[in-house]
C-alpha cells in the first residue's frame, strides 16, 4: 500500500524537477529506509516509459568500510560506478537516513578519506548536470531518524515535509512553476545590486555582490526548494553576524556561532557549543575562512529548524551564508573542501538594505519582484 | 547483534565458496530482507582485502517493471548490470524473498519477454565463470516467505537452512571439504559407467551417460550443495518416470508429473495438476522435450521438500532430471530456453543399476560398489 502523499511527491519530482521522458535512463539512489518513496518513484518512472532502476544502500555498510577498510579500500572508487554516471539521463538522490549519527564516533580522518572517494562520483555527476547532459534532483523520504532530529513524531514530520514540498496543494507543479517565476524575477533584480547590508540581532554585515549572478532554486535540483543565492565578492564582506540556529556539518553541531569578517575573511569566530569543532572547520584549508555563498531562504511552509540543511536553508525569512566552496558558475572564486551553511534568523528585527535602500524587513521582501519578462525587457 | 550462524555463513561464502581474494571486486546481491547477513558479508569481504559492491533490491521493483513496463522497457538490458557482469571478479547472490508468489499474476508472456532480456547476461556470466574469470555462489537467506513455502516457522526454517549448509558444525569448511571428497569419489565411480537404469514405483527409466562428464557440486557455486550431475546422451533416454515431488517452475507448481520417453524425447506427459502448463513448457522449443541433466541428490541434511530448487535438488536419496538446456561442462549438447528440474524421491522401494549392476538402493549408494557411501 503506497501512501498517496509519497506518490504525489514522486510525481512532482518526475514531472516537474526531472521532466522525465520515455526511453530515458533513470537512476534512483537511496538507502533502503527510503522504500516508501523509492517504490512510487520507480513505479512512476516505469509508467512514464523510462528505464528506471535503483541503487540501494543499506544503513551500516559504509560505517563498516570506515571502521574496517584498509587505506586502499577507503579510497577505492568502483570503475563501474564511474562509468555508470555517463549512461544516466536523470538521477534522483533520496537523502534519507536510518540514523543521522551513524558516523559520530568514527575516525574523522578516515571518514573524510571515504567521503573524498565518494565525491569523485558526485563531481562527475555535477559536471554532467552543469553541461546539461543529465538532470538531477535531491529529495527526502521522511524517516524516524529525521523526525527525531526535528524533535517530532514521524507522523508530524511527514506533515511538515509534505507541506514544505507543497505536494498536498491541488496543483503542486503549478505551485512550483509560480515559485520559479517569482524567484527568477527576484534573482534578476538582485543581480543589479552592488552591496547588501544585513542588520539583525548582533548582526551588521555588508556583503558585496557586484557583478555576481543570483540563482533561483525553485524545485529543479531540490524538493522542497525555495531560495535565491549567489557567491559574494570574495574580498567584499565586512562586519559581524550571529547565527541563531545550530549549524550542522558532518552530523555535528555548532551552536550560536558568531563571526567577524574583514575583507571577506573570518577574523574572529566563537560558538556557545561546538566551538572547537567550528575552529577545526575554519582551519580545514585556505578557503574555509572565506565565504562561498550568501542566500535568502524563501519557503514559508518551512517555519522551523529541523537539523537538516535541505529544509533549514530554505526556512522562509532567514538568510544563510556558507563558509568555503563557492559556485564557479555564479562568479564565485573561493575554493575549499568545506561548504558549511550557517543560518541567520531574520524573522524578527531583521533588515536588509540593497545599496542603501531597504528591501527586506522581518523576514519578508518589502515588495514583489517585477515580473521577469519586464525586467528582461528593461535590461 | 547478528545470529552467529549469519557470521559463519558469511565466512563460508567468502572464504570457501567464492574464495574471495585481495583486490577482488565482489558484488553482494540480495534484497533488503537479508540485511543482517549483508553486513556480515560486507565486513568479511573487506577483511579479505577485496572491494564489496552491494547490489540490493527492494521487494516490488521487478513487479513494477513486469506490470507496467512496455515492450522496450521489458526488453531493456541495463548497461550498468552488464558492466557489473563484465567487470567483477566475484558474485555472491542471496535469495531472500518477501513473497515468493509476488509475480504469480504476471502474464506469462510478459514474464517470458523479460526473461529473454536477461538471457544474454546470464549466458555471459556463465561464460566468464566457465573461463575462470568470475567466481559465483548462490545461496538462500531464511525469510518468512521462504519458510511459508516450506510449511515451517521461520525459526524452524532457519535451522533447516543453516543445518543444510553445515553451519552448526564446529568447522563448516572442513566438513564441506570432506563431503566434497566423497562426492568426487562418486563422480569418478559414475564416470566409468555407460548406462543407468532407475527403477521405482511408476518409474523404469534408462539413460546412457557414456563419455559424459559427471560434475561434483560440492559447495562452490551453491550453498548448500551436494549433488553429482551429468547430461545423458541426447537420444538415449527411454522409459517412464514419475516425479514424487511437485515440479516448480517460475513459482508455478505441477503435481505428480509423469513422463514417457522414446529415443530421448518426451512422448507423453501427464500431471494431476498443472498439466496444461507442463505441456506449454515442454513445447517451448525443440530442446525443451529432451533431458539436459541427470543428477543424484546427496545432502542428507536436506531431507524434506521445501519448494525451493536450491535445496530440493540436493535432498539426499533423490534423483532429478532437467528438461531443457544442458550444462556444457558436462558434455551435454541439448540447448533450450528451458531448464526445469524435476525431483524423484528414491528413498524407499527403489533401485538404480549401472551397466546392469545394482549400485544404489532406497536412496543410498551401496558400499560394495563405490566405497563412498556413508
Amino acid at each position: 500500500m503506497i501512501d498517496p502523499r509519497y506518490e504525489r511527491l514522486a510525481e512532482l519530482v518526475l514531472d516537474y524537477s526531472l521532466e522525465l521522458k520515455p526511453g530515458e535512463v533513470l537512476r534512483i539512489d537511496a538507502d533502503a529506509v527510503a522504500a516508501p518513496l523509492i517504490l512510487p518513484l520507480h513505479c512512476g518512472g516505469i509508467k512514464r516509459g523510462a528505464h528506471a532502476y535503483t541503487a540501494i544502500d543499506l544503513s551500516g555498510l559504509s560505517e563498516l568500510l570506515v571502521a574496517h577498510g584498509s587505506d586502499e579500500q577507503l579510497s577505492f572508487v568502483s570503475p563501474v560506478e564511474l562509468r555508470e554516471i555517463d549512461r544516466i539521463d536523470a538521477a534522483i538522490s533520496i537523502w534519507s537516513e536510518a540514523n543521522t549519527r551513524s558516523f559520530s564516533r568514527v575516525d574523522a580522518e578516515r571518514r573524510q578519506r571515504q567521503l573524498a572517494a565518494a565525491r569523485q562520483v558526485a563531481i562527475r555527476r555535477r559536471e554532467r548536470v552543469s553541461r546539461g547532459e543529465m538532470r538531477w534532483c535531491g529529495t527526502l523520504s521522511p524517516t524516524d531518524a529525521h523526525a527525531q532530529d526535528a524533535g517530532m513524531s514521524l507522523d508530524d514530520y511527514e506533515d511538515f515535509v509534505f507541506r514544505a514540498c507543497h505536494v498536498l496543494d491541488d496543483d503542486p507543479v503549478g505551485h512550483w512553476r509560480a515559485v520559479g517565476e517569482e524567484l527568477q524575477a527576484r534573482a534578476l533584480e538582485l543581480g543589479s545590486v552592488h552591496e547588501l547590508r544585513i542588520l539583525g540581532e548582533d548582526t551588521d554585515l555588508t556583503v558585496s555582490v557586484e557583478g555576481r549572478t543570483w540563482r533561483a532554486a525553485c524545485g529543479l535540483h531540490n524538493i522542497p526548494d525555495g531560495e535565491v543565492y549567489t557567491s559574494p565578492v570574495e574580498t567584499g564582506i565586512n562586519g559581524t553576524i550571529r547565527f541563531g540556529f545550530p549549524a550542522v556539518y558532518g552530523g555535528r553541531e555548532v551552536d550560536d556561532a558568531r563571526l567577524r569578517l574583514e575583507d571577506g575573511r573570518v577574523v574572529a569566530a566563537e560558538a556557545a557549543g561546538g566551538d572547537s569543532y567550528l575552529q577545526a572547520l575554519l582551519g580545514m584549508d585556505e578557503g574555509a575562512r572565506g565565504v562561498g555563498e550568501i542566500a535568502f531562504g524563501l519557503n514559508y511552509e518551512i517555519d522551523r529548524f529541523t537539523r537538516n540543511i535541505l529544509f533549514d536553508e530554505k526556512i522562509g525569512g532567514t538568510m544563510h551564508l556558507a563558509l568555503g566552496m563557492g559556485f564557479e558558475d555564479l562568479g564565485g572564486q573561493n575554493r575549499s573542501a568545506l561548504h558549511f551553511d550557517l543560518i541567520c534568523d531574520l524573522r524578527r528585527d531583521g533588515e536588509v538594505y540593497a545599496d542603501g535602500e531597504p528591501i527586506w524587513r522581518n523576514g519578508r521582501f518589502l515588495h514583489d519582484p517585477q515580473p521577469a519578462r519586464d525586467v528582461e525587457h528593461v535590461g | 547483534m547478528s545470529d552467529s550462524r549469519d557470521q559463519r555463513m558469511a565466512d563460508v561464502l567468502v572464504d570457501f565458496c567464492a574464495e574471495v581474494r585481495e583486490g577482488d571486486l565482489v558484488t553482494i546481491e540480495s534484497t533488503t530482507l537479508a540485511a543482517p547477513i549483508l553486513r556480515d558479508l560486507y565486513r568479511r569481504v573487506l577483511e579479505a582485502g577485496a572491494h564489496p559492491l552491494p547490489r540490493i533490491s527492494l521487494e516490488g521493483l521487478s513487479e513494477n517493471l513486469l506490470k507496467y513496463g512496455n515492450d522496450a522497457q521489458l526488453a531493456w538490458e541495463n548497461p550498468v548490470r552488464a558492466d557489473d557482469i563484465e567487470t567483477v571478479d566475484v558474485r555472491i547472490v542471496l535469495e531472500a524473498p518477501g513473497n515468493t508468489k509476488r509475480l504469480s499474476n504476471i502474464d506469462p508472456a510478459r514474464h517470458a519477454q523479460y526473461e529473454r532480456s536477461t538471457e544474454r547476461l546470464r549466458n555471459r556470466y556463465l561464460e566468464r565463470a566457465a573461463a575462470g574469470e568470475l567466481r559465483w555462489v548462490l545461496t538462500a537467506y531464511p525469510t518468512q516467505a521462504a519458510a511459508q513455502d516450506a510449511s515451517m516457522s521461520l525459526t524452524d526454517y532457519e535451522d533447516f537452512v543453516f543445518g543444510a549448509a553445515f553451519l552448526d558444525d564446529p568447522d563448516p569448511v572442513a566438513r564441506w571439504r570432506e563431503f566434497g571428497e566423497r562426492i568426487d569419489r562418486l563422480a569418478r565411480f559414475l564416470s566409468e559407467k555407460r548406462e543407468l537404469r532407475i527403477v521405482a514405483e511408476g518409474t523404469d527409466l534408462r539413460l546412457a551417460v557414456e563419455g559424459r562428464t559427471w560434475i561434483s557440486a560440492k559447495g562452490r557455486e551453491n550453498l548448500p550443495d551436494g549433488e553429482v550431475f551429468t547430461a545423458p546422451l541426447e537420444t538415449s533416454v527411454e522409459g517412464r518416470i514419475r516425479f514424487t515431488y511437485p515440479a516448480v517452475f517460475n513459482a508455478r507448481e505441477v503435481e505428480d508429473v509423469r513422463l514417457r520417453f522414446e529415443a530421448g524425447e518426451v512422448v507423453e506427459a501427464t500431471a494431476t495438476r498443472g498439466e496444461q502448463f507442463l505441456r506449454e513448457m515442454i513445447g517451448l522449443d525443440e530442446g525443451a522435450r529432451r533431458v539436459g541433466e541427470f543428477a543424484f541428490g546427496l545432502n542428507d541434511a536436506v531431507s524434506i521438500f521445501t519448494s525451493n530448487i536450491l535445496f530440493d535438488e540436493k535432498i539426499g536419496g533423490t534423483v532429478h532430471l532437467a528438461l531443457g538446456t544442458a550444462y556444457p561442462e558436462s558434455g551435454g549438447l541439448n540447448r533450450s530456453a528451458l531448464h526445469w528440474d524435476m525431483i524423484c524421491d528414491l528413498r524407499s522401494g527403489s533401485e538404480v543399476y549401472a551397466d546392469g549392476e545394482l549400485v544404489y538402493r532406497d536412496g543410498r549408494f551401496l558400499n560394495a560398489t563405490n566405497g563412498s557411501a556413508d
